[in-house]
């Protein structure tokens, strides 16, 4: 599938691969169809570009490299709907507000895309606690020693999301 | 606007699976419970609108800086988490 976007030109998606959306992004209801893309093999950064529009697309980021002791709760409801039998399964996105300051960036730790990669199915939760807006270079004390969780970004350049 | 009076107690049913109870009334405070099927999501209006903005405003993104932006901002989070990592 070709998907025609404003960023990227046009970008050739393997079907199988497009990760549909059982709950929307909200405000975007009507885009439920995401292809998952790498900025590139050592960012930490991904692109959630919309199949259907190809002008949308959100800059996505592990939540977890960002606050190293982020809990999001996945309702029983959600877990049933992505069809979540372990938390294995589970690729958790925070969507970034990029700002003319790069610094001033902000990541939606409130509402984070819950993504079951095997089945590429997802849907945008909203959690009790959290920002909103959380400072992207609000990263915890001990992110630089941390065990880094990028094992699966090795490999080549952008390319589309497989299943695990 | 459909506007309908219900004693604490009743229910409201929306299509074939989602109920609205109202449990309880204090002052200005109503407590309603809602049944819906996973596949609908149910928020409070505030916190709904708030996140439809937040992504509203995270999708209307500059195609010309991004490639330059994305690397600035790798700089900031992937610094600092791989500070202690060679080869970068």
């Amino acid at each position: 599938m070709k998907i025609t976007t404003s960023r990227f030109g046009t970008i050739d998606v393997d079907f199988s691969k497009v990760i549909e959306m059982k709950g929307p992004i909200l405000g975007f209801e009507r885009l439920r169809k995401f292809a998952l893309i790498r900025h590139d093999s050592q960012s930490p950064f991904w692109w959630l570009q919309s199949a259907e529009d190809g002008t949308v697309a959100f800059v996505v980021v592990d939540p977890f490299m960002v606050k190293m002791d982020y809990e999001p709760v996945i309702g029983d409801d959600d877990i049933r709907l992505l069809e979540i039998a372990s938390p294995a399964d589970v690729l958790v996105l925070a969507i970034v507000t990029i700002r003319k300051e790069p610094f001033a960036a902000t990541v939606n730790l409130r509402a984070p895309v819950i993504v079951h990669a095997a089945k590429r199915i997802a849907k945008q939760i909203v959690l009790e606690t959290y920002p909103v807006q959380y400072a992207l270079t609000e990263t915890s004390p001990q992110a630089g020693t941390a065990v880094p969780r990028d094992s699966r970004q090795s490999g080549e350049g952008r390319e589309a999301v497989s299943g695990r | 606007m459909l506007i309908l009076t219900r004693k604490l107690g009743e229910k409201i049913q929306i299509g074939d699976d989602i109920r609205i109870s109202f449990l309880e009334v204090r002052g200005k405070q109503v407590k309603v419970g809602v049944e819906a099927p996973g596949s609908v999501t149910v928020h409070r209006e505030e916190v709904y609108r708030v996140i439809q903005d937040q992504n509203r405003n995270a999708a209307l993104l500059n195609a010309g800086e991004l490639p330059d932006m994305m690397d600035r901002l790798h700089r900031i989070v992937g610094g600092k988490k791989d500070a202690g990592e060679v080869g970068r």
